[in-house]
């Protein structure tokens, strides 16, 4: 990648962060908080963005940011009130910027009708006059919000206010990589000239003799005495992309511009200088108020100095690492552990006592291999507060959609989980939530009418648990209407007219492939997707569903997650000389049978009975193609599993190995994709062993046993070790 | 690229004076180091900082060496960028010794 579009990629990846402050800050200031520092925030975020998008010449992005930086700014001037329908219009401007920062990563051009539409929302709303043009490449130069002037109060002495003005002495000595990286100290140089009279001097104590240069060498500095109304920040905001090729300080000269009025500095050295004893009466008390005003001043600016140390420190203590290197680190720790295993088993193997020192050492090995581990898989974890936030845009437009009125209560935001698994949930989340919008939660008026609250609630919630991470979503809405869903199961031929079924039962109807209570496709749930596919999707992750509902109360749908997609809990079988992981997830119990409990069904089809069900036997080793005959069960263990409801199958497995956590390997990216084969891992005794994709398994044994469908190959799997 | 064009030597600064021209300008002005240097700065379009130390270099060096070095028709917006700089003219002068 070269150095723009890296420098590009980082303007789009902080304007995701500050997507995610605008948002936050618009709710919470929904949600009633009247701080200046949220809408400082929110004011902040929409201004960077501008900044940012006017550096690379993004000019829709610039000239709507800048219609909503203004109306921000009267809102928090106190020229317009906070008001719900001021905060709704400005979410959905955040929505519209959103758009359009994705938009101009994407490289398209962002519909200009809609963002037309949208800046006359805001106009109207705002009262704005229109007439307010952004300049692109001023956008940069514009003063910060982060800048509180300094309260001196002149008025009462000299009749009027202050200059505002501040001095800074700035220092910046480029390294090496600074011109390597394609930048030019003249581009800083003339940034801070834009903030306000500069004064450069150009450092050319370490310039070599021309023999001795380096001609892609660093050795110049810049020292720049900047005065400027613009604060620290902003000055420090001109080096943010270069801070790690540079040396960079940034230092307030104090008491020097903003005490340039000379009635004023004559004033001040009168009232430190020892000739106040000898100054008429009357002036004294202005000299206490000065010097007590110096006093506070100093205090405050010591203050403001510390916190902005703080911020710029805490700034640093984030890196921005490629995810191709930490994906690199987490394979290399996954070999780390698999050796740290076929180690501890080569030891096992040649009979060396547990308490020998070697024995005891790769103990510590393996506990240490194991934080290791967990510490490497913490990197990548992330905290679900961005996916949760963009399902607060979801409720918004579904609400709007359907004219309900819906807020949504986030919890448990801090919740980290592996980026992958956030990635794949997006999906899902959105699909469950405009659901139960659609479907759940009612109208308003049927709501008074049923005592409840005009506005609906939907409820996301994630929390750990387990070592699984939980996402929770609920609504106070009418609950699954079961008569209407058994009903409509039957008409599709789902299910038996007679059948006998449970609520729960009915209620896990919903995730059959086909099922849809809507006539019509809804504008949104809808959209050709099912919660089959929800359903899908949330086990592909290795998660598993549920739901529960109460007929006028709501509905509560459940996911369970893993942590993270890079390793596993297992459990090792033998299958036909093979080994097998079958996810934990997915087993209920292990069995050893009695052959009187077998029954045949016809052709290969057994069941087993299991308490008082029968349940479908799957000879796994017959299913994946390892042996021709059936195998004999009173020789072999059963793993019940877990299917959809209430569905369970009993797995036929020679033996079970043990139970343990494995470092997923991608069959599809180191082989081919194998039909019933999720991944592959590697054991300790360095053989690969399959790990089970338990669905579809189940697919190709049911498949089997149908007569209707043509008889699948057998899978051949080779695997060289 | 810069081009030598005859004695006294004259080194034509090329238009654009990044990180590319760095290195060809360094050896081109070390090739001429210890003559009667003029530089004609009269296409330049920008000035980048790389360009700029090699500049500063020779200058330094020729005084050291007691050789002559100078900028000549220096183009607005060489002037303006060195000014931006915090150096003027003279920096670049072997004669008014502001190194």
């Amino acid at each position: 990648m070269d150095t723009m579009a890296a420098i590009k990629q980082t303007f789009f990846q902080e304007c995701e962060e500050q997507l995610i402050e605008l948002e936050s800050g618009l709710l919470a200031l929904d949600g009633g908080t009247s701080e200046p520092d949220t809408i400082n925030a929110v004011f902040r975020a929409v201004h960077s963005i501008k900044g940012g998008a006017g550096a690379f010449g993004l000019e829709q992005l610039v000239r709507f940011a800048h219609t909503y930086e203004t109306s921000l700014d009267l809102v928090r001037s106190g020229k317009i009130a906070a008001s719900r329908s001021i905060l709704k219009t400005m979410l959905t401007a955040a929505d519209t910027l959103a758009d359009l920062v994705r938009s101009a990563r994407e490289d398209v051009k962002a519909d200009d009708g809609e963002i037309t539409r949208m800046v006359q929302q805001l106009e109207s709303a705002c009262g704005l006059g229109g007439a307010h043009e952004a300049p692109v490449a001023a956008a940069a130069a514009e003063p910060d919000l982060d800048f509180t002037p300094i309260q001196v109060s002149l008025d009462d002495l000299f009749g009027g206010a202050g200059d505002a003005k501040q001095s800074y002495r700035v220092r910046f000595e480029p390294k090496t990589g600074f011109y390597s990286r394609a930048n030019e100290p003249l581009v800083l140089l003339r940034e801070m000239a834009r903030l306000g009279e500069t004064q450069v001097t150009c450092d050319l104590a370490k310039l070599p003799t021309l023999a001795e240069l380096d001609p892609e060498g660093a050795y110049l500095a810049w020292d720049v005495v900047l005065e400027t109304d613009a604060s620290e920040s902003a000055i420090r905001d001109i080096f943010e992309f270069v801070e790690f090729d540079c040396d960079i300080s940034v230092e307030k000269i104090e008491g020097e511009s903003a005490f340039d009025d000379d009635a004023f500095a004559r004033l001040l050295s009168l009232a430190s200088s020892d000739t106040q004893a000898a100054l008429p009466e009357p002036v004294e008390p202005v000299m206490q108020k000065i010097a007590a005003e110096v006093q506070s001043r100093n205090e405050e600016a010591a203050a403001r100095k510390a916190e902005s140390a703080k911020g710029f420190n805490t700034a640093g203590a984030t890196i921005r690492v490629d995810l191709d290197r930490v994906e690199r680190l987490i394979d290399l720790v996954g070999e780390l552990v698999i050796n740290q295993a076929m180690l501890s088993q080569r030891v096992a193997e040649a009979r060396i006592a547990r308490s020998s020192a070697l024995a005891m050492g790769l103990d510590d090995l393996e506990q240490l291999s194991r934080e290791i581990q967990d510490s490497v898989m913490a990197i990548r974890a992330q905290p679900v507060k961005p996916i949760f936030q963009r399902m607060s845009r979801v409720v918004r437009e579904a609400a709007d959609m359907t004219g309900k009125s819906v807020m949504l209560q986030c919890d448990g935001e801090a919740t980290e989980v592996d980026k992958t698994v956030i990635e794949r949930l997006t999906d899902p989340l959105t699909h469950m939530i405009r659901n139960a919008i659609d479907h759940g939660i009612e109208k308003p008026e049927a709501r008074l009418a049923a005592g409840k609250p005009e506005t609906g609630h939907i409820r996301l919630a994630a929390m750990h648990r387990s070592g699984r991470v939980v996402i929770e979503i609920s609504d106070d809405g009418g609950g699954i209407n079961r008569e209407r869903v058994k009903s409509a199961a039957i008409a599709k031929g789902l299910i038996d007219p007679d059948a006998q079924m449970s609520d729960e039962d009915i209620d896990n109807l919903i995730f059959l492939p086909g099922f849809s209570t809507a006539s019509t496709v809804a504008d949104m749930s809808g959209r050709g997707v099912g919660m089959d596919v929800v359903k899908r999707s949330i086990q592909a992750l290795g998660g598993r569903i549920t739901i529960s509902s109460t007929p006028g109360k709501g509905s509560a749908f459940v996911m369970s997650l893993p942590l993270t997609l890079a390793v596993l809990d297992g459990m090792i079988v033998s299958v036909a000389e093979e080994t097998l992981i079958v996810p934990l997830t997915a087993i209920v119990e292990t069995l050893k049978p009695s052959m009187s409990d077998i029954f045949h069904m016809g052709g290969d089809s057994r069941v087993i009975r299991i308490r008082d069900s029968f349940v479908p036997l799957i000879d796994i080793g017959h299913v994946l193609g390892y042996r021709q005959e059936m195998a004999d069960p009173s020789n072999c263990v059963i793993v019940l599993i877990d299917l959809e409801g209430q569905a369970r199958r009993a797995l036929l497995v020679d033996a079970i190995q043990g139970q343990r956590q494995v470092v997923i390997k991608s069959l599809e990216a180191n082989y081919r994709r194998v039909d019933g084969i999720a991944a592959a891992t590697i054991l300790g005794d360095g053989r690969v062993a399959l790990i089970l994709d338990v669905d579809a398994v189940v697919e190709n044994a049911d498949g089997k046993s149908n007569p209707p469908s043509p008889d699948p190959a057998p899978l051949q799997l080779e695997i060289v070790e | 690229m810069s081009k030598k064009l005859g004695k006294p030597d004259i080194v034509k600064l090329a238009e654009i004076l990044d990180i590319t021209e760095a290195a060809p300008l360094a050896s081109e002005l070390l090739r001429l180091r210890g003559g009667e240097m003029r530089i004609d700065a009269s296409k330049v379009r920008k000035l980048g900082g790389q360009c700029l130390q090699a500049l500063l270099c020779a200058t330094a060096t020729a005084i050291q060496d007691g050789a002559h070095f100078e900028i000549v028709h220096p183009s607005d917006e060489f002037t303006q960028s060195i000014a931006a700089y915090g150096l003027d003219l003279s920096h670049f002068s072997s004669q008014e010794h502001a190194l």
